[in-house]
């Protein structure tokens, strides 16, 4: 192609449609428009789909993107969001009526979301490059026409539109409206949709007053709201918001041990797993955690793994003996089948009959003195102090830098009772 | 002055932190578990985020602000990309910068949503239709995350293509204590835009890729498409123009290989076995051969990072060694079966295994075994 460009909307390229198609009649009156209202080729980006209505791009002498059926909407979407950083720009997208029947749910998107771009739906009825088969907007009186699943409406894609939140939406039946309802889709600042009839020679008629009797009729239907703009905003650095954790406590005993920490959906396990981890930086360990719990995380159970390491952490996993804390029964089932000859557990006295195959199982009353949204804190500061790999102390600061620190302190302060 | 920024951090945040300095502006995505982390860290830190109702609208939305100069990038997980497949071979054929983050998860289908995998290898070996090379890129630990997130938007700018980032639920959705400090500088990217000579949207001007010319340009106008076309961005079925532009697809990515090949070879004296592995495999394999070394085992470790395309670097380094044992967590081996095939030699072992990251126990008793082992 050329690389200067030039005042005129199309290329001289002789139209590639069959002879009497209504395909043309659209893209000149189109191009009229365009230069009525004072764009440039280089204004303009022109984005087609598959079908006959996706030869047209080489007819353009604009901008162009060719993309796959029926996704000309989403593609031309994502074109108008990007050149909202360039004003004076304009997308004109262009699709058929097979295309617009996959590609339904781009529309409505487009639609809702009335961002500034034209979308010129061509429905000739049917699908032309594959032997006339019919589509979501082939009218009922066509299919009876070429008996063909007559029971099934159409959609009508305008109220779709519309219903959407289009700024604009029209069905032009007639060549002769047009160019006037052309022009007022392009005007348009949002998104606008144009339905337009186009004769088949080839699979529906030769004439188009025969085409006037089946299609849907023609009407005009807008929404009054501004378009949406779609600028680029510089955002804060994701790293600017870490806390960086400084060595302040020494670990009481060097080595790699790994906590399993399970409880309920609720219960603050996650996040006393993150405290856990925290609390054993401040002691100069190294520490991994990653929490386990269903996909509907609002039920059922929620395990946190945490490793401490006095080197630096390769494999993440905890695959041996491991120091568990367990405080409800969705935790317990959940991490039964893990627990190895060589653990030691801290269940909760509600759970006290449950038959471990642990070394040790240390039970303690934790929900007593707790609600359970602190059971999970409580017993891992109990495990703690007991096992004294790092000074319940790491814990304690870790908690006092929270937004919760109040309540948490006070979860902390059970600890005597308990001892009690 | 400190000399440590250690804090407690995971890996989906040092990936999308990584994209925004390298010079992507776009997140547009769907929703998906392992990939949610990704998606909140979008929101809060790309200058443009975009919700979209579906993978195949995201693709199709990347495509279009990529096509006007705007970098996008997006992260999913297998059912997604599935969905996407088509948008992606668009965006290939239109040559259009992209990085698309896969997660991966426990297959088949929505398998085990919360369950780490490497199981999607194999798809991306054959997601252009006509086998055409697409870069893959995989990071093997949070540094690997970050420099390759940055090199993932580098190979996309520069050889105008969609890129993958290849990583897995146990990379991204865990946190561990890191030295912010281990980080360095990234460089920011952007589209190449320097024309030399006649304008031409597909005509090769450096490394075998097209000068970037925007939707809306002021000064040239362009044309991007998806079917089969000469370097005027004319349709054309199989003429010997448009067939050399579709070769050029896969050239300049094969050809220009050295400038994106990563991958760690780590040595000892005498060793006589190798253990390959890449991504999340990797820890298990760095401490499998420390534990193995210390025992008095030489054995050396080669971690590759860039996947796809193969590069013949990998098949000599193999060739020094008597055995190589090949870690990674899916059912067959993707990485092995990709090299070798399905039939392989007595010398090139399998460690597989589904379900759960394969242990450093579960790799050492390979190589002392000296057998394959499926889990």
């Amino acid at each position: 192609m050329s690389t200067t460009v030039s005042t005129k909307i199309l290329t001289d390229k002789k139209f590639p449609f069959c002879p009497g198609c209504g395909h043309g009649i659209a893209i000149r009156n189109l191009a009229k428009v365009l230069q009525q209202l004072g764009y440039r080729p280089q204004d303009v980006a022109v984005v087609s789909d598959i079908g006959c209505s996706g030869l047209i791009d080489p007819l353009f002498a604009t901008h162009t993107i060719h993309g796959l059926h029926g996704r000309s909407p989403a593609l031309g979407l994502g074109v108008a969001m990007g050149l909202q950083q360039k004003p004076g720009k304009k997308t004109i997208a262009f699709i058929g009526d097979g295309g617009a029947t996959i590609g339904l749910q781009h529309i409505l998107e487009a639609a809702r979301r009335n961002v500034d771009m034209t979308l010129i739906v061509l429905n000739n009825q049917l699908y032309g490059m594959t032997g006339g088969q019919i589509s979501g907007l082939t009218t009922r009186k066509f299919k009876e026409i070429i008996d063909f699943e007559t029971d099934v409406p159409a959609f009508n894609l305008v109220h779709l539109a519309h219903a959407s939140g289009a700024r604009f939406a029209a069905r032009v039946d007639h060549p002769k409206q047009m160019p006037e309802v052309l022009k007022r889709a392009v005007e348009t600042e949002g998104f606008a949709l144009i339905e337009i009839a186009s004769l088949c020679t080839s699979y529906a008629f030769k004439r188009l007053d025969e085409l006037m009797d089946v299609v849907q009729e023609e009407e005009v239907l807008e929404n009054p709201r501004p378009a949406t703009q779609i600028r680029l905003a510089e955002r804060p650095s994701l790293l600017d918001r870490q806390e960086i954790i400084h060595k302040e406590y020494e670990p009481g005993r060097p080595g790699r041990y790994g906590f399993v920490l399970a409880g309920s959906a609720g219960g603050g396990v996650q996040s006393v797993g993150k405290f856990l981890a925290t609390a054993g930086m401040r002691a100069g360990l190294h520490a991994t955690m990653k929490g386990e719990y269903p996909i509907t995380v609002g039920t059922g159970f929620s395990v946190a793994e945490v490793i401490f390491d006095h080197r630096p952490i390769r494999y993440t996993g905890i695959d041996v003996d491991f120091i568990g804390v367990i405080v409800t029964t969705d935790g317990l089932e959940k991490i039964r089948k893990r627990i190895t000859p060589g653990s030691r557990i801290y269940l909760d006295e509600k759970l006290k009959d449950a038959d471990l195959p642990a070394r040790e199982v240390i039970v303690r009353p934790f929900t007593k003195y707790v609600n359970r949204k602190s059971a999970a804190l409580l017993a891992t500061a109990y495990m703690l102090r007991q096992e004294q790999i790092i000074p319940l102390e790491a814990l304690r600061e870790t908690l006092t830098k929270h937004r919760l620190a109040k309540v948490f302190l006070e979860t902390l302060d059970k600890l005597a009772e308990l001892d009690g | 002055m400190e000399t440590t920024q250690t804090t407690l951090i995971d890996g989906s945040k040092l990936i999308i932190e990584s994209l925004a300095r390298s010079g992507a502006q776009a997140f547009v995505a769907y929703p998906i578990t392992p990939s949610n982390w990704m998606y909140k860290y979008g929101k809060q830190r790309l200058p443009l985020f975009l919700a979209a109702p579906d993978e195949i609208t995201t693709l199709q939305w990347m495509a279009g602000l990529s096509a006007t100069g705007v970098m996008p990038v997006t992260s999913s997980a297998f059912p997604g990309i599935a969905l996407m497949v088509e948008s992606i071979n668009m965006a290939y054929a239109m040559e259009l910068p992209m990085v698309i983050i896969i997660t991966q998860r426990l297959g088949p289908s929505t398998g085990s949503a919360t369950t780490g995998a490497q199981g999607d290898l194999s798809l991306l070996k054959g997601i252009i239709s006509g086998g055409y090379a697409v870069p893959v890129l995989s990071p093997s630990d949070f540094v690997d995350a970050w420099t390759l997130a940055n090199e993932a938007v580098r190979v996309a700018l520069k050889y105008r293509t969609p890129v993958f980032l290849l990583t897995s639920k146990e990379m991204v959705m865990y946190q561990r204590s890191f030295d912010l400090n281990r980080l360095p500088t990234l460089r920011s990217y952007d589209y190449d835009r320097e024309i030399e000579g006649e304008f031409k949207p597909y005509k090769p001007v450096r490394n075998l890729t097209p000068a970037f010319v925007p939707l809306g340009d002021d000064n040239h106008l362009t044309r991007f498409t998806a079917s089969t076309h000469d370097e005027d961005a004319n349709i054309r079925k199989n003429d010997p123009e448009a067939l050399a532009n579709s070769k050029r697809l896969q050239e300049k990515l094969v050809q220009n290989l050295d400038d994106f090949f990563h991958m760690d070879l780590d040595t000892v004296e005498g060793a006589r076995d190798l253990i390959l592995t890449w991504g999340i495999t990797a820890d298990a394999a760095r401490e499998a051969v420390q534990q193995l070394r210390s025992r008095g085992k030489a054995v050396d470790l080669l971690t590759v990072k860039t996947l796809l395309p193969v590069h013949p670097r990998i098949y000599d380094i193999i060739d020094g060694y008597e055995r190589t044992f090949i870690a990674e967590e899916n059912l067959n081996g993707q990485f092995r079966q990709i090299l070798f095939g399905e039939k392989t030699s007595e010398n090139i072992l399998g460690i597989s295994k589904i379900g759960n990251m394969i242990t450093p126990p579960e790799i050492i008793r390979a190589v002392e075994t000296q057998k394959s082992l499926q889990l």
